[in-house]
């Protein structure tokens, strides 16, 4: 109950940080639109067409007076309504990270347990550099290397997904293939090694050994003992992982021209359309600390006995 | 033993991976002079440049060679100042008030809510770009950590008793605080700044191709990456060259850390 308060105090504290550094733009919104050449009288008109000529906390309380209704304001570059705009790149942003999402568990859960079981053996070690090296790459780097390689060399996978968005991207499976790869190469790295570990721990464990003297099979003793106390830690793992996904998917939507929620932010800072960009941080920071806060609760629930600080 | 053995190749290549860009980064510039577009642009690789002309008609090679120093310095500067700040900000909440240092990292940790690209691009749209601005906005965004690890470490089990006897020698408290916690803390410190290069330099390099910090026409490797990105068909080295040294660095700072840390370990158990 306490931890749900922490998260709506925190989403709160980063709408307000936003807005306040919005707030304080030297030269506000008004002249941003109207450039170097606006006359003085236009600015004023513009000003206060925009609202901006009212104090600071009421503005503030008018927002949120909106975003209690879902009213997220209005772009001031298309003049859509903000919410208009973030839902055209939801899909894509959802399909984009659930597929890389799809892909880093399993393939992380299999190498967690299979190196964590083998710890300090030679596939351990050559599985490990491997994984690290992937993870220490921006994804910018990485991705136009793979593009440079697949597309240009090879010809097999196209470089960009122009013209394609939302969940008909699912219909075109090779547009999908990179931009996939690139998330996953940067973020399996983390929820792999904790899982590596965890089991490592678990495995050669005390109680481990004790339901081994039992006579309990191995396979009974990885899945019932080794693998639930692994999975505490690797759950919050995990939440980070979706945090970085978040930030990756920035990155790599800007790279392969995806119209998604990251290049919809990029775009939205590039012409600083302020009411956007407040939408958009509003929206991610209110998914990661959703993720946290989940990861948070399934911690606890996993693993009764430890006490998960807030 | 055995581990050293098996460990040669994966850390000599990590020190090769890292040095080609490091030293081209050093000793560059010096080499490659300033770059000029007085050729055209996008010129495939020939007799005057052997690796072909940029989007802006400047020598790919010269680029490639000056494109390193900004990032090398840029990810230096911002984690000695994400140290400079949290270590010293630790060490008052070991001394100070408990609700005061609760408070502290209680405020730290908020800053966690965002990823730390998001945040950059928020300071970028509210008009706070260019270089001094992000380096100091990563370097705050590492505070969090580095306080945590700076203050797990100075209250590790022995500090206490430490000082309780440094101060009944006669050495005044405040400066056995920081002689004595300071040099304990050292160890942990510099595992973490191996560990955070790696954050840095990729939250650096990606800054800088969103166009968060250096200006477009900067050469740099991640501005030059962003630059020309359009004509990877036509001229594919121009991006492919700066890509290419952007992830030899990264992934040779890795490797090399990995290496050290490994070891350390197995000489402590």
């Amino acid at each position: 109950m306490r931890r749900i308060g922490i998260a709506l105090l925190q989403v709160l504290g980063v709408t307000v940080a936003v807005f306040a550094l919005s707030a304080l733009l030297p030269g506000d919104t008004a002249v941003v639109i109207l450039g170097r050449h606006g006359t003085s009288e236009q600015i004023a008109a513009l000003r206060e067409r925009l609202g901006l000529d009212e104090p600071l906390p009421s503005r503030l309380l008018e927002w949120f007076g909106g975003l209690a209704h879902g009213d997220l304001g209005t772009s001031l570059l298309t003049g859509k309504p903000v919410a208009e705009e973030i839902a055209d790149g939801l899909a894509t942003t959802v399909v984009l990270t659930s597929c890389a999402l799809g892909v880093i568990l399993p393939l992380a859960l299999a190498i967690g347990v299979l190196t964590g079981l083998r710890r300090g053996s030679p596939l351990d070690r050559a599985v490990n550099s491997v994984v690290v090296l992937l993870d220490s790459v921006p994804e910018f780097a990485l991705g136009l290397l793979l593009v440079g390689l697949f597309s240009l060399r090879l010809g097999w996978l196209p470089a960009t997904a122009a013209g394609i968005s939302g969940t008909s991207l699912l219909a075109y499976p090779a547009v999908l293939v990179l931009p996939v790869v690139v998330l996953v190469c940067k973020q399996l790295c983390a929820l792999t090694r904790q899982i590596r570990i965890g089991v490592a721990e678990a495995h050669t464990a005390e109680y481990a050994s004790h339901a081994r003297m039992h006579g309990l099979p191995e396979r009974v003793v990885l899945f019932r003992h080794v693998l639930p106390n692994a999975a505490g830690a690797a759950v919050q793992q995990l939440a980070r992982t979706v945090d970085g996904l978040l930030g990756g998917v920035v990155v790599v939507e800007a790279l392969f021209a995806l119209p998604g929620l990251g290049s919809g932010f990029v775009d939205a800072v590039r012409t600083r359309d302020l009411p956007t960009v407040q939408g958009y941080a509003l929206m991610f920071a209110a998914t990661t600390v959703t993720v946290n806060l989940l990861a948070d609760i399934a911690a606890r629930r996993l693993v009764p006995r430890r006490e998960v600080a807030p | 033993m055995k581990r050293s053995a098996t460990g040669g190749p994966i850390a000599a290549a990590g020190w090769v991976l890292l040095g080609v860009p490091l030293l081209t980064a050093l000793i560059g510039p010096l080499l490659a002079g300033p770059a000029s577009s007085d050729a055209g642009a996008l010129h495939s690789p020939g007799a005057d440049h052997p690796l072909g002309t940029d989007e802006l008609g400047r020598d790919v090679l010269t680029l490639a060679l000056g494109g390193g120093t900004s990032i090398v310095t840029m990810t230096g500067a911002a984690l000695l100042l994400s140290y400079l700040i949290g270590v010293p900000l630790a060490l008052l909440t070991v001394g100070g008030r408990q609700w005061a240092s609760r408070l502290l990292l209680r405020l730290l940790d908020s800053l966690l809510a965002l990823p730390g690209l998001l945040v950059l691009l928020v300071l970028a749209a509210t008009g706070r770009r260019g270089t001094g601005t992000l380096v100091i906005a990563i370097a705050v965004l590492q505070l969090p950590a580095v306080v945590r690890i700076a203050q797990g470490a100075a209250l590790a089990p022995g500090c206490g008793t430490a000082l309780e006897a440094m101060t009944m020698q006669g050495e005044s408290r405040p400066r056995a605080r920081f002689i004595y916690i300071g040099r304990s803390i050292l160890g942990p410190v510099a595992v973490d700044a191996g560990t955070r290069l790696n954050l840095v330099l990729y939250l650096m390099a990606s800054a800088n191709f969103l166009g968060l910090g250096l200006s477009s026409t900067a050469t740099d490797w991640a501005v030059l990456v962003e630059l020309n990105r359009d004509a990877l068909f036509v001229q594919p080295w121009a991006v492919l060259a700066p890509a290419m040294l952007l992830v030899s660095l990264c992934a040779g700072v890795n490797l090399v850390v990995d290496g050290a840390l490994s070891r350390r370990r197995t000489v402590r158990t």
